[in-house]
């Protein structure tokens, strides 16, 4: 019987009590882990669409900020250098994608020119996809639109924000942007950090990005906004946290005859401090366990809900390992800190007055 | 020096004074007192005469203004916070007027609390030999007052102590349990050799002990 089993059996004491200190940690662990799941969920569900899409490299011009984020049309790779890379006999299976703005009934939309349809979700078929700002604009299915002079029959939609956009094979889209491609993916004969460097040094004014250099970029892209919304969930916690100072300042305070008692019968201060500070650490690590089993219940929800949109995605992306143990070593660390002066101040009680204690 | 090894609580010129503003109290006023080992005695005095504080200095729950208190001829002055916890551990054991069990903790846990190395055994023994078969599982508010003192007195013993300190174990007790709780410290006393102080306002508790020592202001008279 030792003086830790009482820190779990003074849990038990005023169970309204321990539930309610603990549900300020599950709220705050709860909204901590979805807002951070999701992002993270995000930034891996980015990094395996973009390198499934791509092969082993992916092309583009130099200057054209070199981002998949910001390729737009205010840099396109030139016919030469698209000619001089499908002459490289390390890669095959190139596909050229572009992606332009043009003028339509008087706005701008974008036209897509792609060679792998697996990447949009259509309705209908593959060939002329317009998105449905556009068809319900009386471009669907069916009916014939206009870009750039060449009349085409829609085949099929996809939804797509306000944006109009049309998506088209790419051989059909490039004459229309004078043959130049936004980026080029290819496979690779040989490790494609090498063939990277041979292709940056054989042809001008491009950059070559391997499949670990795209998921760099997203994650530099995605780790600011991570730590940003992780901070503002954090405060939640933190509140959750605070309230334990003030719960256990109560628990003490209610305790104090029994602290006299506990030191009478041999325990030290530093034992006293120890058992507070466990059970602390208790509310703070069960909070931060229940907590974490309803975030993952949430975000299971909300992949069932989405999965329309976001497509495929799993519950572990969303909460791997480092985010569970972070949250449970977070929620059980602050507990402790919390900890420290209720049980500071009950190591500290005089032994005698404290049995004095009414 | 044999006369030193008889002793198992020696209080050499012992002060306890309280500052209350201006005033100085003297709870305890230089007692002078030896407790040999196997006694068993009784504390009385008035209220306020300074019995509870000689009880808690006599069991380094507190410590002395002024003077020396020796335990088993060692000097207590200069232990160590950790030092005083383990002979409290060790060679005192506590009996309070209002019982003080853990309410959270059932009979037998209460009793194994002060247990370095938990005996199941040894406190279900002391639990059966304080009249208390079948009532190991009860939580103290489960317990009628005198059953809590037993589970008290059997907390008390679990490490062996070469010290009993009573604070009036029966302030709290009906006459009939109160005899019950004196006739197991006399036994434990008469049986076992062990060395028992209680403090006392009750005659006919004062009466099961050997030797009655009356306090008033802060000394003994
Ligand atoms: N913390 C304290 N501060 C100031 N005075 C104190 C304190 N503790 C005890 N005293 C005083 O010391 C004196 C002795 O107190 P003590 O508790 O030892 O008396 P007692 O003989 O046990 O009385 P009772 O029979 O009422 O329990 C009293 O005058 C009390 O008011
Ligand atoms: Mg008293």
């Amino acid at each position: 019987m030792g003086i830790n089993s009482l820190s779990f059996k003074n849990l038990r004491r005023r169970k309204l009590r321990s539930i309610l200190t603990m549900l300020g940690v599950v709220i705050g662990v709860t909204a901590l882990v979805v807002l951070v799941g999701l992002t993270t969920g995000m930034t891996n569900y980015m990094k395996e669409s973009t390198t499934n899409m791509m092969g082993d490299v992916m092309i583009m011009n130099s200057t054209g900020g070199g981002t998949i984020m910001t390729q737009s049309g205010s840099s396109f790779l030139s016919p030469e250098a698209v000619d001089e890379i499908k002459n490289m006999p390390q890669l095959y299976n190139i596909k050229q994608e572009v992606q332009f703005l043009t003028e339509f009934n008087g706005t701008s939309i974008y036209v897509i020119g792609t060679s792998d349809w697996s990447q949009v979700d259509i309705n209908g078929s593959t060939g002329v996809v317009v998105s449905t700002t556009l068809a319900d604009m009386g471009y669907n299915i069916g009916n014939k639109i206009t870009i750039e002079g060449q009349e085409f029959t829609v085949t099929g939609t996809f939804s797509e924000g306000a944006m109009g956009v049309v998506v088209l094979d790419s051989d059909k889209a490039l004459p229309m942007n004078d043959n130049k491609s936004t980026s080029l993916t290819a496979n690779t004969r040989g490790d494609p950090e090498v063939i990277k460097d041979e292709v940056e040094n054989t042809v001008e004014g491009i950059t070559v990005s391997t499949k670990s250099d795209m998921s760099k970029q997203i994650d530099d892209m995605m780790s600011g906004l991570t730590l940003f919304i992780g901070g503002i969930a954090s405060i939640a916690l933190l509140v959750g946290v605070i309230s334990i100072i003030n719960i256990m300042l109560v628990n003490v305070t209610e305790r104090t005859r029994e602290i006299g008692v506990l030191k009478a019968i041999g325990f030290t201060s530093r034992e006293v401090l120890g058992s507070i500070l466990l059970e602390a650490a208790l509310i703070g690590f069960i909070g931060g366990l229940i907590g974490l089993i309803v975030a993952a219940i949430l975000l299971q929800l909300a992949i069932m809900i989405f999965s329309s949109q976001i497509g495929d995605i799993q519950l572990a992306q969303m909460l791997p390992v480092w985010l569970i143990a972070g949250v449970l070593g977070g929620a059980t660390g602050l507990s402790v800190l919390a900890g420290l002066y209720p049980a500071w101040r009950a190591s500290r009680l005089n032994v005698v007055e404290a049995l004095r204690n009414e | 020096m044999n006369d030193q090894n008889n002793n198992v609580l020696e209080f050499k010129d012992v002060w306890k004074i309280y500052q209350m503003g201006d005033e100085k109290i003297n709870a305890l006023a230089g007692v002078n007192l030896n407790i040999r080992d196997g006694s068993f005695t009784s504390i009385m005095g008035p209220s306020g005469s300074g019995k509870s504080t000689l009880l808690h200095v006599g069991g380094i729950l507190d410590m002395p203004t002024r003077g020396n208190l020796l335990l088993n001829g060692k000097d207590t002055s200069t232990l160590s916070g950790k030092e005083q916890a383990t002979f409290r551990r060790n060679e005192i054991g506590f009996v309070f007027q209002r019982f003080n069990l853990m309410p959270q903790l059932s009979a037998l846990e209460n009793v194994l609390l002060p247990m370095i190395k938990p005996d199941l055994e040894k406190a279900k023994e002391l639990l059966d030999k304080m009249g208390l078969e079948g009532k190991h599982n009860k939580r103290p508010s489960q317990l009628s007052g005198g059953e809590q003192q037993r589970v008290s007195i059997a907390r008390a013993l679990i490490n062996n102590p070469s010290l009993i300190l009573a604070d009036e174990p029966t302030g709290e007790l009906d006459t009939k349990n109160a005899e019950v709780i004196m006739g197991i410290l006399q036994d434990l006393n008469k049986k076992e050799g062990v060395t028992i102080i209680i403090v006392t306002h009750n005659p006919l508790a004062a009466e099961f002990t050997d030797e009655i020592i009356e306090m008033r202001d802060g000394n003994i008279i």
